[in-house]
């Protein structure tokens, strides 16, 4: 007996301690609500809101080069799923329910709540009243400096996120705080202002307060990170994109006269992964092979499929499949000399023409190196050129371009219409599968006046019927097929998802859907 | 029967022949209320003749002069011997009533209660048989078998959980399983390992009343399961074994490329007669893929394809061996048993194969101290395959498995294939960029003239990444327990109980070298888990009876603790298909290698009261506080208290008059269970890396951390708490035949647990919440009925049938919830209605012609949806009347919930034969089946295009669509909503059993062979195109208890056949 209440007394104190037994906390992850508390874990949170920008890229090329006349689905008599929603995009007529859409949406506002997470534990906020971006006071070790330094890179991202959004969607959701799920039930859309608003502070906030120097005084370490000059070459675009062309024009000659950036010497070399982070790059999404988590998957997605290992180990997916139109070469008698772009930028498989241009040499599959481009010099030249309109300066401009490209320098041109024409074609040309066409061709209906986006766009279904659009099981004819493309759907719906979830508020669809 | 008969006469010949003979009469009476005994069975010892009492309890019989003895037996009463000396001619026996009520003994949370004494939901299921279906779960063999719980093969593969629900959906978080209990330790895959020859019975406990002891885990229901001990006898062997095979039930009927293509030319030639539509031009009835992949099947394999499916299935071995031995002296019982059971998926890879060892030693140290030793090691080794069945359902006939040397001279003419083998797997991509050309099936001659494709895929074929790759997972797995029970004084036991539970699982994912797409390394993800679970419990249990009144009460407390370790690496590249360790890998995948500890406790204190008086009046109370680390500060402690009271009114003394009623109890619970079952950390936002590379070059990783992408926390979680009300009734009339149990139960859960889908918006797509409730009601009805028990041929039935329907009464602050699936389909959750509702357009049959759709748009009807005003195409349907057809016409299209479930097991024995057989079934209820919206199966599945639309003239069915169309993408409609009942000849055993004096000469105590059949017969309902109404997803969204009914290439019912061999000595 005496044993036993010894036994007690052991089990009353086992229990005793026990109270501290359920209080349990992650021992293999950090968490969110106990890991801001000084200058490096606000570095690290900024480090994976840039690793967040590789996400929806993956689907990006999907609401855009896909739309535009540049790519197409590659295979009309697949009935894959994918295949069908790479189709439904191609042609004006997604589901509303989209996934890859959906995706690219989801995706980009993930990164949007990263990079809200950054600036409130930095405590700089925006106030949409009046579109300013403030440092308040802060409980946290982090010198103003530091603040400066972080903050102005979280709000390139940040912008960079919403110029896609409110180009893709229109007036998006305004969310520039940590929301949770239950209050950003309250938050309906904003206007396409709005969200330009909270775009221009961002980028303002980068050029005021991120780094100034030179290319060429660069610490090496920071190579990849947004700095006052990529945030000016970006206003620059925001600008033109607004029909500000005089506000982009000071933008861009300050950039071209005074950061260092340029041109390469040749197009190939502006890409290659033994010349990461040249001095034509202004901001890339950057990729890292040797299975380190960072790999780009695009030479995977866009080798053409069933190719074996014929041009990418692992074979490829067939995504993105360039038109016809676009390669040159296989169209005949266009120019004396051969764009050296072309057959940088692709290649021919069995007929097949597929996106070459991030191809690298990858041991594994969807491991490739290559970064992504998201603002380069070359845009900023070009960008000058269409602020700017029909001027000598502006043709010596896409000049600059061509003649890099291996071409003759354009000599003959006379009219407005001509000019507008030899730039949107040299952007096509230059910017081929960077994810700008589309882009481009919405905002030439404003800096032009001559490019019809939508006409572009049937002008293209017409080139492309007889080879791929009459090659679908039971095709659409051509009128049916252009008639798909209306200025409505120039944006993308909502998804629907969105709409169906949020039963606290009406969201409006954009019209057309 | 007729042979019986005979039998019968010829015995009674003989023993009227028989010469020198005395007659005994008297007469049989029930000792406890006097009544005398009609129909009695009374047998002479060591003879075959009998006779049983009239009537008014009398009986004569005739037997030898010297001393016999007489067996007397009847339901509801012991067995009595009696020697009659060689002078006795009148006897009178008093019967004492035996068994359930006072004898039998049901399990219950943390003790043991009398049958009679019980006052919750309690089924009791105990079968000697258990373990002769063809089955190697436990889960498996009770289907159909136990009112309230319902079991759903959701996967064929081998050793795949069903899914196991008691009494309806309580819980709405995707942990909604019950909790499985074996020997008093809660073990998470207790019904997977427990071998079912060690089964001596198992429990369910089903109200909140019963399950509340278990608190937090209570919510869904307890299984208990009991194992074999052993008894005080001499050394007793049982020796088991069943070999078998299984082959599926039913398969796809697919097309191959041949008759694909003469289906459109077919159809075509009828178009061809329709004016209305323009005449199909070559170019239009097929693709050159298509008549390319004709082209080869015609001119390399005489117009006959590869069946795929043959590809796929094959026929499994099962094969199940027990040995065990079990004995004991007075202090000292051992039941030691070892086990083997192997069983082969019908899909090739399918493996499952495990070894168990059970050891459990009872040793009473002193008459006051006794122990109880569990020890049960086990192994097993599971093998999935790497790739669906619905692939190979959906691949096209025309591509061979192998090459030989006529497809080589094909594909050689591309350099790029020119190296291939005989012998090697024929890939979709090697047919590429050829020329083809041929005769089509209408005799015109096909000639594109460059090249083409054939099959576009990157992907090789299945049959080759299932050559290819292994995907395995081994366990090792030690159940321990023990415990000491002390006789503190009369009545007041402690007892202490420790138990160890340890899963190791090693798993390896292997692909070869160009496994699945040509240029890819060799790959192996190796996973390392550890799972150690640790309790502790003391309890007391104090019995007291004062004159009539018994009390029972019980008051411990217990700790446990699951500490769990994850590790998995991924390497590539490896010198060799055939070396398969991490270490030689040329390179880790760092995003794919991982580990991860975590440690989970939880805290409890609880009590009961157990109160009768005359075993007339029952009452029974108990509450456990739970404390535990899955929530937050502040919402780790819940209590779980429950009521519950009896009235035993057979026992009233007006009932004695009441001659045809032997058991009427009336039984009333209340009670609250909890659900604790979800992720760790819920209250928190974890972070996970997410580097990236700065730097010049091709720059540095930089170390970085981001939040889940795919969940937000909650820090407000706490417990989901289910109230429920039980009320039962048990009755057994015409002397303990027939035995009917009812119970019907009204629950209502709060809190409810659950991953809320949220505006993407909101950076997530869903986040953890706690909000609103969900109320079930339902009615189970058990039967048991001893239809015949004469000496030699006897009869009995047990039946189920239940009932559950639930509501939800709140959703926090939302009107209904809307979640995606897997194809964007809808799911609807709205107060006021079942859990889950399909949401989606109606339908009415298809569009005609053109001609009916200007008609309609003429009226006004239109739409901003894509497609869908076209002919042959689904017509939805404008509901609300406005002539928009938009997201406003969504509307509820049925709902996963059966009517009701049910089982009859029929068990019958012929002299040494017996044969029991199963009948299980659901009615009502409906499923999403995904596979018409998939363009391959729409394609190839005759299933979806018989009927068919083809023009106006010829529209099929009016009913069925043209897949081959432009038609709307990923809308839900009710076109794939199909009915899921189902009923099946779920299991079917006979056996012969030798007679004892045949086999006396071996030692032998018994010998039996059996035959038993699973799945003999499957009725499927009508409406219903796919092949197992059974079958659903249950991964992705389908994760969540918000969205499901979802089912998409399912596998076939596999039909097993078993010989079996049961040997005692």
């Amino acid at each position: 007996m005496k044993k036993l209440s010894l036994y007690f007394i052991a089990s009353i104190i086992a229990l005793t301690s026990c109270n501290k037994m359920i209080d349990v906390y992650p021992s293999s992850n950090l968490y969110d609500q106990a890991f801001y508390q000084n200058t490096s874990d606000v570095e690290k949170a900024l480090t994976g809101c840039y690793n967040g920008m590789q996400k929806p890229l993956y689907n990006e090329w999907e609401v855009t080069e896909l739309r535009s006349d540049n790519t197409l689905m590659g295979s009309p008599t697949s009935g894959s799923s994918d295949n069908r929603e790479f189709s439904d995009l191609d042609m004006f007529m997604p589901a509303t329910s989209h996934s890859g859409m959906y995706d690219y949406w989801l995706n980009t506002y993930y990164n949007i709540y990263n990079v809200n997470k950054v600036m409130s534990n930095l405590e700089v906020n925006y106030h949409q009243e009046d579109g300013s971006i403030t440092y308040d006071s802060i409980s946290i070790p982090v010198t103003l400096q530091d603040r400066k330094r972080l903050s102005s890179q979280a709000s390139f991202i940040r912008a960079y996120h919403y110029f896609n959004l409110v180009r893709l969607f229109g007036g998006v959701f305004l969310i520039d705080k940590p929301v949770s799920p239950a209050e950003a039930k309250y938050i309906n859309r904003s206007s396409v202002d709005e969200i330009y608003k909270l775009i221009i502070a961002d980028l303002q906030n980068t050029i005021d307060n991120g780094a100034t120097a030179n290319y060429n005084a660069i610490n090496p370490n920071d190579f990849g990170r947004a700095n006052s000059w990529a945030a000016k070459a970006m206003m620059a675009k925001v600008y033109l994109t607004l029909n500000r062309k005089t506000d982009a024009i000071a933008l861009l000659q300050d950039v071209i006269s005074n950061s260092g950036y340029g041109l390469q010497a040749t197009y190939s070399n502006v890409f290659s992964t033994n010349n990461e982070m040249n001095n034509e790059i202004m901001f890339a999404v950057r990729y890292k092979s040797g299975k380190v988590g960072l790999g780009s998957p695009f030479a995977n997605l866009f080798a053409p499929s069933g190719s074996g290992q014929a041009i990418v180990n692992g074979d490829g997916k067939g995504y993105n499949y360039p038109a016809k139109e676009l390669f040159r070469k296989t169209q005949g008698g266009y120019d004396t000399l051969v764009d050296k772009r072309d057959d940088f930028n692709m290649s021919i498989y069995f007929g097949k023409i597929y996106v070459k241009k991030y191809i690298s040499n990858l041991i594994y599959e969807n491991d490739g190196e290559n970064d992504w481009p998201v603002i380069r010099y070359a845009d900023v030249l070009l960008m000058l050129a269409e602020a700017q309109g029909f001027t000598p300066n502006s043709v010596a401009l896409i000049n600059q371009i061509k003649t890099r490209a291996g071409l003759l320098p354009l000599t003959n041109i006379t009219t407005e219409a001509a000019f507008e024409k030899a730039l949107s074609d040299e952007r096509r040309w230059e910017f081929a599968f960077e994810n700008q066409r589309w882009f481009d061709l919405v905002r030439f209906k404003t800096t032009t006046n001559s490019i019809d986006p939508i006409a572009v766009l049937k002008n293209h279904f017409s080139n492309m019927y007889s080879t791929h659009y009459a090659q679908y099981p039971q095709p659409l004819s051509l009128i049916e097929l252009q008639n798909l493309i209306t200025p409505e759907k120039l944006l993308l719906p909502i998804p629907q998802r969105e709409i169906d979830i949020n039963t606290t508020i009406i969201i409006p669809q954009n019209p057309g859907y | 029967m007729k042979k019986g008969f005979y039998t019968l006469v010829f015995l009674f010949a003989v023993l009227i022949g028989q010469a020198q003979k005395r007659e005994i009469t008297g007469t049989v009476t029930n000792k406890t209320t006097g009544e005398k005994l009609e129909g009695v069975n009374i047998v002479v010892d060591k003879s075959k003749s009998g006779t049983s009492t009239k009537k008014d309890g009398t009986f004569t019989i005739s037997v030898k002069p010297s001393k016999v003895t007489l067996i007397f037996s009847s339901i509801g009463f012991a067995t009595q011997m009696l020697q009659i000396d060689k002078n006795t001619n009148e006897v009178n026996v008093q019967m004492v009533p035996s068994i359930s009520d006072n004898a039998e003994v049901v399990v219950i949370g943390y003790g043991t209660q009398r049958r009679g004494d019980v006052t919750g939901a309690i089924t009791k299921f105990k079968d000697d048989k258990l373990d002769e279906a063809p089955v190697v779960r436990l889960d498996q063999a009770l289907q159909g078998k136990i009112a309230g719980v319902q079991i759903q093969n959701l996967s064929s593969e081998a050793g795949a959980p069903p899914k196991v629900t008691v009494r309806g959906i309580s819980s709405i978080y995707a942990g909604a399983s019950p909790l499985v209990v074996v020997d008093g330790q809660p073990v998470p895959d207790g019904l997977a390992y427990v071998n079912m020859a060690d089964v001596e019975s198992v429990e369910i406990l089903k109200d909140a009343a019963s399950a509340a002891i278990y608190g937090s885990r209570g919510a869904s229901g307890v299984i208990l399961i009991t194992t074999k001990a052993g008894k005080s006898e001499k050394a007793k062997y049982v020796f088991k074994y069943s070999i078998g095979a299984k082959q599926d039930y039913k398969r796809y009927d697919v097309f191959t490329s041949t008759e694909y293509l003469n289906n459109l030319y077919y159809e075509a030639s009828l178009k061809a007669q329709d004016p209305s539509v323009p005449t199909p031009t070559e170019a239009t009835i097929a693709t050159n893929n298509e008549r390319s992949g004709y082209v080869i099947e015609n001119a390399l394999f005489g117009g006959k394809g590869t069946n795929w499916q043959d590809q796929a299935l094959r026929t499994g071995m099962f094969q199940n061996i027990l040995l065990s031995v079990s004995g004991g002296k007075s202090d000292v019982k051992y039941y030691i048993s070892g086990g083997y059971q192997k069983d082969q998926g019908l899909m090739r890879n399918s493996e499952y194969d495990r070894f168990n060892v059970r050891t459990r030693i009872d040793v009473n140290l002193t008459s006051k101290v006794k122990l109880v030793v569990n020890i049960n090691p086990s192994y097993s080794r599971r093998e999935s395959p790497s790739i669906n069945y619905t692939t190979f359902v959906r691949y096209q006939s025309f591509l061979p498995v192998k090459h030989n040397a006529a497809t080589l001279g094909l594909v050689g003419q591309n350099p790029q294939w020119s190296t291939l083998n005989v012998g090697d797997f024929a890939q979709p991509r090697h047919f590429n960029n050829l020329y083809y050309a041929g005769y089509m099936p209408n005799g015109s001659y096909w000639d594109p003239g460059g090249l083409s494709d054939a099959f576009n895929s990157s992907t090789n074929s299945p049959s080759s990444i299932l050559n290819n790759t292994l995907i395995e997972n081994k366990e090792y797995r030690l159940q321990s327990s023990a415990d000491l029970t002390i006789k503190l004084f009369k009545g007041l036991d402690f007892k202490s109980l420790s138990t160890m539970y340890i899963n190791k699982s090693n798993g390896l994912n292997w692909s070869n070298r160009n496994a699945e797409a040509d240029g890819l390394v060799s790959r192996g993800v190796f996973t390392d888990n550890m799972f150690v679970d640790l309790l502790s419990e003391q309890t007391l249990t104090y019995n007291k009876v004062v004159k009539d009144h018994n009390f029972n009460v019980l008051a411990g407390f217990t700790v446990q603790t699951t500490k769990t370790k994850k590790d998995q690496v991924t390497g590539l590249d490896f010198p060799s298909d055939n070396i398969r360790t991490y270490n030689n890998a040329s390179i880790i995948d760092k995003a794919s290698t991982f580990g991860s500890t975590n440690t989970v406790a939880l805290i409890s204190y609880l009590g009961r009261v157990n109160y009768n008086y005359k075993s007339k009046y029952l009452i029974s109370a108990s509450f456990r506080t739970d404390g535990s680390s899955y929530f937050g500060p502040g919402n780790k402690w819940g209590t779980f208290p429950s009521v519950s009271a009896g009235w035993a009114m057979d026992k009233e003394k007006f009932m004695n008059k009441v001659k045809w009623i032997s058991k009427l109890k009336w039984r009333a619970s209340y009670g609250v269970s909890g659900n604790n079952r979800i992720l760790d950390f819920g209250f928190l936002d974890l972070l996970y890396t997410s580097n990236y590379a700065f730097g010049s070059g091709t720059g540095n990783v930089n170390t970085g951390q981001s939040t889940s992408s795919t969940i937000r926390s909650n820090k407000d979680i706490t417990w989901e708490s289910t109230f429920q009300a039980n009320y039962g009734m048990d009755l057994s009339i015409l002397k303990g035949r027939l035995g009917i149990t009812v119970d019907y139960y009204n629950s209502k859960t709060d809190k409810l647990l659950l991953q809320q889908a949220t505006v993407a918006y909101s950076g997530v797509p869903a986040s953890w919440n706690n909000i609103g409730s969900l109320k079930n009601t339902g009615i189970e009805l058990q039967l048991n009925s001893i239809n015949v028990t004469k000496r030699n041929f006897k009869w009995s039935t047990a039946a189920n049938i239940s009932h559950t329907q639930n509501k939800i009464l709140e959703l926090g602050q939302e009107s209904f919830l809307l979640n995606e699936g897997e194809r964007n389909e809808l799911y609807l959750n709205k107060v006021g209605l079942p859990l889950i509702q399909f949401y989606g357009y109606k339908t009415d049959g298809i569009w005609l012609s053109q001609t009916e759709i200007d008609a309609a748009q003429a009226n006004g009807l239109s739409s901003q949806l894509s497609n869908v005003f076209v002919p042959g195409q689904l017509k939805l349907v404008d509901i609300n009347g406005d002539n928009v057809i938009d997201i406003k016409d969504r509307t509820v299209l049925g709902s996963p919930y059966p009517d009701f479930t049910w089982g009859v097991t029929n068990t019958i024995t012929y002299n040494q034969f017996d044969l029991s057989f199963t009948f299980q079934g659901v009615q009502g209820g409906s499923l999403i089946n995904g596979d018409p919206n998939y363009d391959d199966v729409k394609k190839l599945v005759r299933n979806y295009n018989t009927n068919r639309y083809i023009s106006p003239l010829f529209p099929g069915d009016g009913k069925t669509p043209n897949y081959n169309k432009a038609a709307f993408n990923w809308l839900l409609t009710d076109y794939v909503i199909e009915d899921a009942s189902y009923y099946a000849l779920r299991e079917i055993n006979l056996g012969y059993k030798f007679p004892d004096d045949k086999i006396k000469f071996a030692k032998i105590s018994s010998l039996r062979l059996y035959l038993s059949a699973q799945n003999l017969y499957f009725h499927t309902a009508k409406g219903y195109r796919g092949i197992n109404p059974e079958s659903r997803i249950t991964s992705g969204p389908y994760g969540s208890a918000l969205v499901g009914g979802y089912q998409r290439g399912s596998f076939p019912i596999p039909q097993t056949f078993v010989f079996g061999v049961d040997l005692n000595f």
